[in-house]
C-alpha cells in the first residue's frame, strides 16, 4: 500500500511538473527555430530535428522597418508602470493598512472592517465594470494613452492589494511595539517608521512581489487604456499574433516577459519560505 | 524620578454606554519616589489599566494624574517619561542590543558620548555587556525581556518603571535571579518601581509595598506583613498566603469573645459594637497550634488528612463543618484521629459583611 501510495504520488507529481514546465521548454524551443522548423511539422529537439537559429531573438530589438519586432520601449514601458504602480501602491497601502490596523474608524455603521473590505471588492468586481469609468475619466484629464495615465489606474488595481497584506501583517504585529516605541519617546509618525515599517519589510516585499505580479501581467487595462503612443509588454506580444505569426519572436518575447518575475520570485521566496507574514517580533 | 500622584481616577473602556461599567473604579494614590511597588490581584481585576494610565496609552475617564504636583494626565506618553515593560519581552528586532538600548535617548536626541556611557552601565548592571553587538532578535526570551528593562532604565529622567507581569516568560530558576536584580537596581537608581503581577510569591518577594485589586477596586495597600497578619477584607485573606486564610463563621458573645458553634474564642477585637450581625474569624494556617489538652482558645477537630508539603506538614481537620488547615514543623508528630488546635487571640481577624473589624 505504501509503495503503491508513493508511486502515486511520484506520477501526480511528474505529470504536473511536465503540464507546467512542457509550455516553457515549447517556447525555448520554438525561440530558436527558423520559419521552416516551425512550419514543416512538429520539430522538438535542437540539432537534431532542426538547427537553432537566434534571429528570433534578434528580431526583438529591431524595429519593423528592419524585419524585427521591437519589444525593447514596451519592455520598459511595462517595467516603468509596473514599478512605479507597485511603488506607490505599496506606499499608500503600507499607510492605509497601518491606520485601518491601529486606529478605530467609525462612520455610522462602518468600522475598519468594512473599510478594509471596500478596498477589497474593488478586486472582487470584473475589470470590464472599471474599463469605461476609467476611459472616460482618463479622457477628460487626457491621460488617456500615456505612461501617467496607466500608473494612476494601475494604483487603483493594485493598493487594494498591499492594503489586504499589510492590514493583516499589521494585526499580527503586537501593539506592544508601537506602545513601547511611544514611550521610549517616539511619536506617532516616529513610531511607524522608525519601529513598525522596519520590523514589516517581510510583510512590504511579499505585497510588492504580488502588486508586481498583477500590474506585469495586466493586459486588459493596458489594451484598452493604450492606443499608438504607448504600449506595454502584453499588448505589444499579443500584436504579434497577426496573419502570418512570428512564432519564434513571439515565444523568445513571451521568456522576455516571464523572466523578470522570476528573479523577482527567486529574491522574495526566502521571505515567502518562512511564512513571514506573521509578524514574529517578539 | 518623581512622586506619582493619581487623584479621583477611574476608567470606564464604555463611558458613553448606559449601563457604563467601571473597569478601574474612582480611586486615590500616591506612589513615593523611589518606592518598590507591586499591583497584585487576578486577572481582569484593573491592574493593567492602572499602569496604561500611568504611562499614557490609555486616557482616564475621569481623575488627574500628578507628576510631582504637575498634572501630565493629557499628556502624551513620550512627554511623562515613564518605562514600561511588557508581559512578553518587547525588543526591536531590526536592531542590536546596543541599539535597543540606546534607542530612548536616541529618540530624545542625547549626545553619543552620553547615549554610550548610559548603554554601557546598564548593560553591566543587566549583565548584557557581552551581547551588545548581537542582534536582539537572536537572543532568548529572558534576554530580550533584559533589553525591554534596559530600556527604561537607560533614562535618568525616568519618572517611574512600570512592569506588567515581565517575568511570565521566564524560567522558574532565572525569575528568582532577575527579582534579585530588579531589587538591586531599585536600590542604586532609586527608581520607582511599580510591578503588576497575579502571583502573590512574585509581589510579596519583590514589593516594599503591595496594591491588591479586585473587580475594578483597590482593596488594600500595605507591606507584605501586613497583607498577610491583618487582611482588610477576606478576598485578601483568602488571595495571600498558600494555603489560603482560614475563616469559620460566628457571632459575637460579648467583649472580646466569639463563639464557633460550641467553641468559645477571645479575639484580640472588641466585638462590642458588632452586635448580632453574622461574622466571619480568619486565621493563618501557620498560627493555628496544635496542642496537647484542652484549654483556653481550643477546640477538637477530626483529623482528615495529612499532607507532606516537603518542608511542612500540611494538617487538614474538620470542626462542626469547618474545614480548617494547619500548618506544622515535619517533627511535630500529629495525632490520627483527634487533636486539639488552638486559635492565638492576637492573631484572629474577625470580619463584618467581609470588612475587617478594627
Amino acid at each position: 500500500m505504501g509503495y503503491f501510495y508513493t508511486t502515486l504520488k511520484y506520477l501526480a507529481v511528474t505529470l504536473w511538473s511536465v503540464f507546467v514546465i512542457a509550455p516553457f521548454l515549447w517556447a525555448i524551443s520554438t525561440s530558436f527555430k527558423d520559419f521552416q522548423s516551425v512550419t514543416n511539422g512538429a520539430t522538438y529537439i535542437p540539432w537534431v530535428d532542426f538547427e537553432p537559429t537566434l534571429e528570433g531573438w534578434r528580431a526583438l530589438w529591431k524595429s519593423p522597418a528592419q524585419g524585427g519586432v521591437a519589444i525593447v520601449e514596451p519592455f520598459f514601458n511595462s517595467v516603468f508602470v509596473t514599478a512605479a504602480g507597485s511603488a506607490i501602491s505599496i506606499l499608500l497601502g503600507t499607510l492605509a493598512a497601518y491606520a485601518l490596523s491601529r486606529f478605530t474608524f467609525k462612520a455610522g455603521p462602518i468600522r475598519n472592517g468594512d473599510i478594509t473590505f471596500f478596498f477589497i471588492s474593488q478586486r472582487i468586481m470584473p475589470p470590464v465594470v472599471l474599463a469605461i469609468p476609467f476611459f472616460i475619466m482618463l479622457g477628460k484629464f487626457s491621460l488617456l494613452d500615456t505612461l501617467v495615465g496607466l500608473i494612476l489606474v494601475y494604483i487603483v488595481l493594485l493598493m487594494p492589494i498591499a492594503v489586504w497584506i499589510m492590514v493583516d501583517f499589521f494585526n499580527k504585529v503586537p501593539r506592544e511595539i508601537d506602545e513601547t516605541a511611544l514611550i521610549d519617546g517616539c511619536n506617532p509618525y516616529q513610531a511607524f517608521y522608525k519601529v513598525v515599517l522596519p520590523n514589516s519589510i517581510p510583510g512590504i516585499v511579499v505585497a510588492g512581489m504580488f502588486c508586481m505580479i498583477f500590474g506585469w501581467t495586466d493586459f486588459f487595462f493596458s489594451f484598452i487604456l493604450t492606443f499608438t503612443e504607448v504600449q506595454l509588454l502584453p499588448v505589444a506580444i499579443v500584436a504579434l499574433n497577426s496573419s502570418i505569426t512570428p512564432w519564434w519572436s513571439l515565444s523568445a518575447a513571451a521568456l522576455v516577459s516571464v523572466a523578470p518575475l522570476v528573479v523577482v520570485a527567486f529574491i522574495v521566496e526566502r521571505f515567502l519560505s518562512k511564512g513571514n507574514l506573521s509578524g514574529a517580533l517578539k | 524620578m518623581a512622586e506619582i500622584e493619581l487623584k479621583n481616577i477611574a476608567h470606564s473602556y464604555n463611558p458613553q454606554a448606559a449601563d457604563m461599567n467601571y473597569a478601574l473604579d474612582p480611586f486615590n494614590m500616591t506612589w513615593v519616589d523611589g518606592g518598590r511597588y507591586a499591583i497584585l490581584g487576578p486577572s481582569g481585576c484593573g491592574k493593567t489599566t492602572m499602569l496604561n494610565i500611568m504611562s499614557g496609552i490609555v486616557q482616564p475617564s475621569e481623575g488627574k494624574l500628578l507628576f510631582d504636583g504637575v498634572d501630565v494626565t493629557t499628556l502624551s506618553t513620550s512627554e511623562r517619561n515613564i518605562a514600561q515593560v511588557f508581559q512578553f519581552p518587547v525588543i526591536y528586532g531590526t536592531m542590536t542590543v546596543k541599539q535597543n538600548l540606546a534607542f530612548p535617548l536616541v529618540c530624545r536626541n542625547y549626545e553619543k558620548s552620553v547615549i554610550d556611557a548610559k548603554v554601557q552601565e546598564v548593560a553591566e548592571a543587566l549583565s548584557l555587556q557581552g551581547l551588545l553587538k548581537k542582534s536582539a532578535s537572536r537572543l532568548t526570551a529572558d534576554q530580550k525581556q533584559l533589553i525591554s528593562l534596559g530600556r527604561g532604565l537607560v533614562r535618568d529622567d525616568v519618572a517611574a518603571v512600570l512592569m506588567d507581569e515581565p517575568l511570565t516568560v521566564i524560567d522558574p530558576d532565572l525569575k528568582f535571579r532577575l527579582r534579585r536584580q530588579l531589587k538591586e537596581i531599585n536600590q542604586k537608581y532609586r527608581s520607582t518601581l511599580i510591578y503588576v503581577t497575579h502571583d502573590q510569591n512574585e509581589a510579596m518577594t519583590f514589593a516594599e509595598n503591595i496594591i491588591v485589586m479586585d473587580a475594578g477596586k483597590i482593596v488594600q495597600v500595605g507591606s507584605p506583613a501586613e497583607l498577610f497578619d491583618r487582611p482588610k477584607t477576606t478576598f485578601v485573606g483568602y488571595f495571600i498566603g498558600a494555603p489560603a486564610m482560614n475563616f469559620f463563621d460566628c457571632q459575637a458573645s460579648g467583649g472580646y469573645m466569639l463563639s464557633i458553634g460550641s467553641a468559645e474564642i477571645m479575639t484580640g477585637t472588641d466585638l462590642s459594637k458588632v452586635g448580632s450581625a453574622p461574622l466571619k474569624l480568619g486565621i493563618r494556617s501557620e498560627y493555628i497550634r496544635i496542642v496537647e489538652a484542652k484549654g483556653a482558645n481550643t477546640f477538637t477537630a477530626h483529623v482528615q488528612r495529612v499532607e507532606d508539603m516537603g518542608n511542612y506538614k500540611l494538617v487538614t481537620a474538620v470542626f462542626e463543618g469547618h474545614v480548617t488547615k494547619v500548618k506544622v514543623e515535619r517533627d511535630i508528630a500529629v495525632p490520627v484521629d483527634r487533636v486539639e488546635l488552638q486559635l492565638p487571640a492576637e492573631n484572629c481577624c474577625v470580619y463584618a459583611a467581609d470588612i475587617l473589624v478594627s
